[in-house]
C-alpha cells in the first residue's frame, strides 16, 4: 500500500513538531537557560487550617530551588507552624456538667457528654535541603537533610535516593533510604507509662526512624504514567504521646474514677504499598492514588485519592483541580476507649482516637492561574475534611454507652501558593 | 516467614508486569504529553508536603510516597 505523499509529509511534520516540543519540555531548565546560567525558583505556600472548636494552624513555607544548566539542582525549604487550640485528652466524659475558665477569662460550660479537651499552643520551624544530580545519562541521585524544632520535639535527618532509567527511558527504578534521629522532651517532664502521672523523668527521650523505599514508574502509553512504591519504616524509641491519658471507669456505672497516662510499644515497623497513576486526556489530567498500609501495632489503612486537573480557557495555564480523598483505618491492637476499674492493666494502652477506628473524607479543589501575562503561578486550594471515629464503641461501659465518644470532626483548610522565577 | 515469601513473590510479580510493559514502543515524538510538567506522579511537591503534614497529625498511618522529611511531635 502506498501513502499519499502529502499525508506522509504531514505525518512527518507532526512527528517532528511533537519531537521538538517533547525535547524542549524535557530539557527545561537545562537547555532553556544554558546561555543565561543558573536560575532560581521560589515557591511560597501558606496553609490556614481550622478544626471546628479545636485546633488552628498557620503554616507558611518557602522553597527556593537553584536550577543549574547541567541538570543539577539545589533545594532549600523553610517552614513555620503556629498551632493553637485544643485536642482530646483521651479521657472519657464525666457525665456531669463542668465549668471552666477560658484563656480570655470567660466562663465556659462543658456539657455532660462532652469529650474532655486539653489546650495547647506550639510553634515549630523546619528546614529541608536537597541536592539533585545526574550521575550519568541514566542515573540520577538525590541527597537531602532535615532539621526541625518545636517546644518539646526535635528532629534531625538525612536521606538519599538513586534513580535509574531503563528500557529506552520507559521505566525508572528508584531506591532510597533515610535516617532520622528525633528527641522528645515533654513540657513538665516525661510521665511513666500507665501511671497516674506523678512519676516523672526529666531525661530526654530519643527516637530513631529508619526508612527504605523502592519504586518503579512506568510509561504505559503516550498518555499514561504509572507508579508503584514499596516502603518500610522502622521506628524505635519513645513512641508514646506524653500528654494523652486513659480513663478508668467504674465497672457498673461507667463514671470515670481516675486516669492513667498513655503507653505505647517502643518499636513500630510500618509497611506501605502505593500505586499512582497520571493519565493525560489531551488537555486535562487524571491522577489516581491508592495506598495500602499496615504496621506492627496491627493498624491497617487504605487511602484512595483522586484529582482531576481541568484546563480552563486557552493555553494560559489556568486550571481547576477537584480533589476527593477517602481514608479508612482499623484500630491499633492496644487502642481502648477506657479501662475498667479492677481489671488487670494491659502492657500497653492508648485512648488516642488517631489510633482508633477512623475514616477521613476530603473534598476540595485547587484553582491555578496567572495574573495577566505574568508567568508566575498562583494557586488557591480549599478543602473540607471530615473525620469520623467510632462514636458508640461496643465495649463502652455504663453511661459511656449514651455518649458520642468520637464526634465527627470538621476541618477547613486553605492553601495559597505562589511560584515565580528569579 | 511464609508471609514474607508471599510478599516477595507479589513484588516480583508486580516488577515483572512493569518490565513487560517496558517492551512497548513509545517514540521520542510520542513523548510530548509525557514531558509536560503536570504529567508527573507528584506534580506539586509542596502541596504534597502540606497534605502529608496534615494527615500525619490526624491519622494513624503515614508515608509510602517518598523518603525523608521531618519528624514532628504532632503524632
Amino acid at each position: 500500500m502506498q501513502l499519499d505523499s502529502s499525508t506522509q509529509s504531514s505525518s512527518i511534520r507532526q512527528k517532528l513538531s511533537r519531537t521538538a516540543l517533547a525535547l524542549a519540555l524535557l530539557e527545561v531548565p537545562a537547555t532553556a537557560h544554558a546561555d543565561s546560567g543558573p536560575t532560581t525558583q521560589f515557591d511560597i505556600t501558606t496553609l490556614f487550617y481550622g478544626e471546628q472548636s479545636r485546633t488552628d494552624i498557620f503554616e507558611p513555607m518557602v522553597r527556593v530551588s537553584r536550577l543549574f544548566p547541567d541538570g543539577q539542582s539545589l533545594y532549600a525549604q523553610f517552614g513555620l507552624d503556629v498551632v493553637t487550640g485544643a485536642s482530646p485528652s483521651g479521657a472519657l466524659p464525666s457525665g456531669e456538667i463542668q465549668t471552666t475558665t477560658g484563656s480570655s477569662g470567660r466562663i465556659l460550660t462543658i456539657p455532660a457528654g462532652a469529650i474532655p479537651m486539653m489546650n495547647f499552643q506550639d510553634q515549630r520551624f523546619g528546614f529541608d535541603g536537597d541536592w539533585h544530580k545526574s550521575l550519568s545519562r541514566f542515573f540520577t541521585s538525590d541527597i537531602g537533610g532535615h532539621f526541625s524544632r518545636e517546644r518539646d520535639y526535635q528532629s534531625l535527618g538525612i536521606n538519599g535516593k538513586m534513580s535509574v532509567d531503563l528500557f529506552r527511558r520507559l521505566t525508572t527504578l528508584t531506591f532510597g533510604g533515610g535516617y532520622n534521629h528525633d528527641s522528645v522532651f515533654p513540657t513538665g517532664g516525661t510521665p511513666a507509662g500507665l501511671s497516674d502521672g506523678t512519676i516523672i523523668s526529666n531525661q530526654g527521650n530519643p527516637k530513631q526512624v529508619k526508612n527504605f523505599m523502592i519504586g518503579i514508574s512506568q510509561v504505559l502509553s503516550r498518555k499514561w504514567l504509572f507508579g508503584f512504591d514499596f516502603s518500610r519504616t522502622f521506628e524505635n524509641g519513645y513512641l508514646t504521646e506524653p500528654y494523652k491519658v486513659i480513663s478508668i471507669v467504674d465497672p457498673v456505672t461507667g463514671i470515670p474514677v481516675s486516669q492513667l497516662t498513655d503507653k505505647r510499644p517502643d518499636a513500630r515497623d510500618r509497611t506501605s504499598l502505593l500505586f499512582s497513576s497520571a493519565y493525560h486526556l489531551s488537555r486535562d489530567v487524571v491522577y489516581l492514588y491508592y495506598r495500602h498500609y499496615w504496621d506492627t501495632w496491627k493498624l491497617q489503612s487504605d487511602t484512595f485519592d483522586f484529582k482531576y486537573r481541568h484546563e480552563l480557557g486557552s493555553e494560559n495555564g489556568t486550571y481547576l483541580e477537584p480533589h476527593i480523598r477517602y481514608y479508612h483505618q482499623t484500630p491499633a491492637e492496644f487502642f481502648t476507649v477506657g479501662l475498667v476499674e479492677g481489671d488487670p492493666l494491659p502492657e500497653f494502652a492508648t485512648a488516642d482516637t488517631r489510633l482508633g477506628l477512623l475514616k477521613t473524607m476530603t473534598l476540595g479543589t485547587t484553582l491555578g492561574f496567572h495574573i495577566f501575562d505574568n508567568p508566575s503561578l498562583w494557586t488557591i486550594r480549599a478543602e473540607y475534611i471530615r473525620q469520623i471515629g467510632d462514636s458508640y464503641p461496643v465495649n463502652a461501659v455504663g453511661i459511656q454507652q449514651t455518649f458520642d465518644l468520637s464526634p465527627p470532626l470538621n476541618t477547613f483548610a486553605v492553601v495559597v501558593g505562589y511560584s515565580f522565577n528569579f | 516467614m511464609k508471609t514474607i515469601i508471599r510478599w516477595k513473590l507479589r513484588l516480583l510479580l508486580i516488577f515483572l508486569s512493569f518490565t513487560a510493559f517496558g517492551c512497548a514502543t513509545i517514540h521520542p515524538w510520542d513523548r510530548d504529553l509525557l514531558a509536560e510538567k503536570k504529567m508527573s506522579l507528584n506534580p506539586s511537591p509542596m502541596v504534597r508536603a502540606v497534605d502529608n503534614h496534615i494527615y500525619f497529625s490526624k491519622e494513624g498511618s503515614t508515608g509510602g510516597d517518598d523518603i525523608g522529611g521531618g519528624g514532628c511531635g504532632c503524632n
